[in-house]
């Protein structure tokens, strides 16, 4: 009796040990389902895939979608023959937000992709994006000193590197010579201030009889005068910011002088074109594009024109924006490795580097591959030489990143909102700062 | 106590017992069925929401990537599988019911954040399963606020912000306005239908629990008249016991001082008869009725020892030894040595009466017979038997014969399994082995 008693207890002892194995298998299991990317099924080792948009990054349509990406996979698979690199053509820039996001969201995204800036932070956020620290400080061959830092900043988001940069191009100030000699002002130096800027714009602004009314500036606006006065907005992400400082009521004063000097007109970027306005802050691929054979009778044919760095503020530095197309990979890829080799290769060899002075409309994040006096041929092409390469590099090297943080074009349109009442109001700038210092803190703890 | 499943009652309790397994049976059938179509929902709306080109919007909202669409309903069916394999394993103490309701909690929140928080009423199930466990209230109710405290955080938005988890209306919004409504009172009238049927499982249970208590009282109540019974029964077998004693004591005496003295009045009768025809007859003959007397005599000695001794009544063997040795020693003044390396305990009766008989009986002999001045007597254990030798210094005996002493050591210890050996060739040993038959015997080696 006790013997059967006992072999009862046993099995039931046995049942319990095996129903508890069971739990952790399938607990296991889960875990696995978790873990399995759609590329552990369907995606052989060897096939790497790149997300691209076609076109240019730059807005300019130049008939060299996909030329710099297909040298690169050439060469990319000379290096690594067993390897093969694919990428989807077709899908315009417009559209290629949408594009990327549905194959993240169906699990396929591509192992390398190219990055809109307006994409960057949203993609860094969602965690589609590998952290690359770890690849980047491991890898010998790599080093970060190679790039203007400003670009290899741009790759960052909330401090961690997420992207490599690609080509990026600064804002400048362009500016239409043809105005200036006319009213006899000699161009002005790389490191000009705020109060030439002012001069130059009042002195240049006035209507002529036959109609043809002449303006100072168009489209500065207060992110450019933010960043030429010190004033570091948004550099927290989404955190407090400080809307009643002192060099953000020179900025507002400067806007509102400026704006007073067009009589109430709103100056658009077709004046500009029109030969009428003195300046207008472009970005640089702005420049090479129309600078261009191809393009150069297309716009802004009618008169002389050049750019130039930034105006510096009272409390700052000739510092502009720098727009940079970055590239990330996939926080889900399996093929690590060949796709930080394959980005590398992008952005950090010179020779394919080189041909963004070739094929594209911006420059290249490589310092030695953009000052090289071949790029400064390239750039320039087969006229006059106007551009001063040290002040490109100025210009670069003080150029800063946009804001990254999500919900950042929500809060950029409060200060806009904040900046057009308080520039079209009577009353006092800064109790308006004031006032509006509440409003967008308000706004930034909603987001929060 | 530690049963999750119960024992037999009344017919009306068998039901009220089988009550809270069906009732955990149908909810983890409608929990899988919430979890599962809601998963599906979920999937449904993430390839929607591809195809309808909603990607970035999608995205925006949600504020990080989904799990691919296909994950979403494997994962949380592979978790819950788990959790219902879980459910039906049994714990027999606090530890292992400790690990398995935090193994659940865990699997409960995994299913939890995979469903966007849509879900967490998954965590009944666990608390439905602890309360099946017998223990004591206070317990139970630190289970059921710690699971219930867990419940509570799953729930609030903390945990949302802080494992960044996608809320499940985000995936609802794929969905036309009215199917949303349409969905989420579908859900919660299913959670409704949950908390109901836990409430009445839980309803259930205590129901069981009293009409056990119930049951436990009522067979208090029998317990208590039988025990009164059996001390009925214990009082008479006592007396029982003192009429057997007594029929054996008149035995004893008929068959010893009785057959005496029968032979005596005869032997009397015929000296009386023949101390006058021949003085010489008579005198033999009443050498013979002496003869009977001392007969006599050493039979009654006999009986009387054959009754338990009292010092064994009132003492330990052990003590009851040392009494009597030490009794010896002053009568007689005698050396005698008495060492016991053994611990005596948990022996029968007949085991304690035939040790005490031994040395008794050893002793009294080297005194009488030996003429001894040095006794020694040693108990020991060796291997599985105890081993009892007593020697003394005295005449000793050539030839030993087996007089009524050694004789009754022998009977006794053949009821033991027992060994006797004896010598007289230098003074007199006697030598005994028994078997050790008693339980935890404690050495003191």
């Amino acid at each position: 009796m006790r013997v059967i008693v006992s072999d009862i207890m046993k099995t039931k002892e046995v049942n319990r040990g095996l129903k508890v194995s069971l739990c952790i298998i399938l607990f296991l299991l889960s875990i696995l389902i978790m873990q399995l990317g759609e590329g552990s099924f369907r995606r052989t080792r060897s096939n790497l895939t790149i997300g691209v948009f076609s076109g240019s990054y730059w807005d300019v349509q130049n008939g060299n979608t996909y030329r710099i990406l297909d040298d690169a996979i050439e060469k990319f698979e000379k290096k690594y023959p067993n390897i093969n690199v694919t990428y989807e053509t077709g899908i315009i820039k417009s559209d290629y937000t949408e594009w990327l996001n549905e194959k993240i969201m169906s699990g396929s995204m591509p192992d390398v992709v190219f990055i809109l800036g307006s994409d960057f932070s949203s993609l860094a956020e969602i965690g589609a994006l590998k952290n690359l620290a770890a690849l980047s400080g491991s890898d010998r061959n790599f080093t970060k000193e190679d790039y203007f830092s400003s670009a290899w900043e741009s790759g960052k988001y909330a401090g961690k590197q997420y992207a490599l940069p690609f080509e990026c191009a600064p804002q400048l100030m362009f500016v239409n010579k043809t105005i200036l000699n006319r009213e006899k002002i000699a161009l002005p130096d790389a490191d000009w201030t705020w109060d030439e800027f002012y001069s130059i714009c009042k002195k240049v602004a006035h209507s002529s009889e036959e109609g043809n009314n002449q303006y100072g500036v168009t489209g500065y606006d207060w992110t450019c005068a933010f960043n030429a006065d010190g004033v570091d907005f948004f550099s927290n992400g989404s955190e407090k910011v400080d809307f009643t400082v002192p060099p953000i009521t020179d900025s507002l004063n400067l806007l509102e002088k400026l704006n007073e000097l067009n009589d109430g007109y709103q100056v658009s970027g077709a004046d500009f074109s029109d030969g009428n306005v003195a300046f207008q802050p472009m970005p640089f691929s702005q420049y090479r594009a129309y600078k261009s054979q191809e393009l150069r009778i297309k716009k802004y044919s009618g008169f002389e024109w050049s750019c130039l760095t930034m105006p510096a503020g009272p409390d700052g530095d000739n510092v502009s924006e720098l727009d940079t197309l970055c590239i990330g990979m996939s926080s889900s890829t399996n093929m690590e490795k060949e796709a930080w080799n394959f980005m590398k290769l992008l952005s950090a060899d010179p020779e394919i580097q080189r041909e963004i002075l070739l094929y594209s409309d911006g420059l290249p994040v490589m310092r030695n591959v953009t000052l090289s006096d071949e790029a400064q041929e390239l750039i320039e092409g087969d006229h006059e030489s106007s551009l001063n390469m040290e002040m490109l590099e100025q210009a670069i090297d003080h150029s800063v990143v946009t804001p990254r943080f999500r919900g950042y074009s929500g809060a950029k349109e409060q200060v806009d909102l904040a900046v057009r009442s308080i520039l079209d109001g009577v009353s006092n700038i800064e109790t308006e700062q004031i006032l509006w210092n509440r409003e967008i803190n308000n706004y930034l703890q909603t987001i929060n | 106590m530690w049963t999750a499943g119960s024992d037999v009652g009344s017919p009306d309790n068998q039901i009220l017992k089988r009550m809270p397994d069906f009732l955990l049976r149908v909810l983890l059938v409608l929990n899988f069925l919430i979890i599962i179509t809601m998963a599906g929902f979920m999937a449904r709306s993430i390839i929607g929401t591809v195809h309808a080109g909603e990607a970035t919007a999608f995205l925006e909202a949600a504020g990080r990537m989904p799990v691919e669409a296909g994950k979403i309903p494997m994962v949380v069916m592979v978790l819950y599988l788990t959790l219902m394999v879980l459910t039906t394993v049994i714990c027999n103490n606090h530890w292992e019911l400790l690990a398995k309701s935090v193994g659940e909690c865990i699997i409960v929140a995994i299913i939890s954040i995979m469903l966007g928080m849509g879900y967490t009423g998954a965590m009944f199930l666990v608390i439905a399963d602890v309360i099946r466990y017998k223990i004591d209230w206070k317990e139970r109710a630190l289970y059921i606020v710690s699971v219930s405290m867990f419940y509570i955080i799953l729930n609030s938005q903390m945990v949302l912000k802080l494992l960044n988890i996608i809320p499940v209306d985000v995936y609802w919004t794929y969905y036309s306005v009215h199917f949303q409504e349409g969905l989420t009172a579908g859900f919660s009238t299913m959670k409704l239908v949950n908390i109901f049927i836990f409430i009445f499982y839980v309803v259930i249970i205590a129901l069981a629990q009293m009409s056990e208590a119930d049951r436990i009282y009522s067979l208090n109540l029998k317990l208590q008249a039988a025990n009164e019974q059996l001390e009925k029964y214990a009082k008479e077998s006592a007396h029982n016991a003192e009429i057997q004693e007594r029929n054996r004591l008149a035995r004893e005496i008929h068959d010893t001082i009785g057959h005496s003295l029968t032979g005596i009045v005869t032997g009397i009768e015929a000296s009386i008869m023949l101390m006058d025809v021949s003085p010489d007859a008579a005198k033999q003959q009443m050498k013979a009725i002496e003869e009977v007397a001392r007969a006599g005599i050493t039979d009654v000695r006999q009986s009387v020892r054959a009754l338990r001794p009292d010092i064994l009544e009132n003492n330990d063997l052990e003590n009851a030894v040392m009494k009597m040795i030490d009794d010896m020693r002053k009568s007689t003044g005698v050396t005698i040595i008495y060492e016991n390396s053994v611990r005596i305990e948990g022996m029968s009766e007949d085991e304690e009466d035939t040790i005490y008989r031994i040395f008794q009986e050893s002793i009294t002999n080297s005194i009488r017979h030996g003429k001894a001045s040095r006794i020694e007597c040693y108990m020991r254990k060796e291997e599985n038997f105890l081993h009892i030798t007593i020697s003394d210094n005295g005449i000793g005996c050539k030839d030993v014969k087996q007089g009524f002493g050694l004789h009754h050591m022998q009977e006794r210890l053949n009821l033991l399994q027992g060994e006797l050996k004896y010598s007289g060739t230098e003074g007199f040993t006697v030598d005994v082995k028994i078997p050790i038959r008693w339980g935890k015997e404690k050495w003191d080696d």
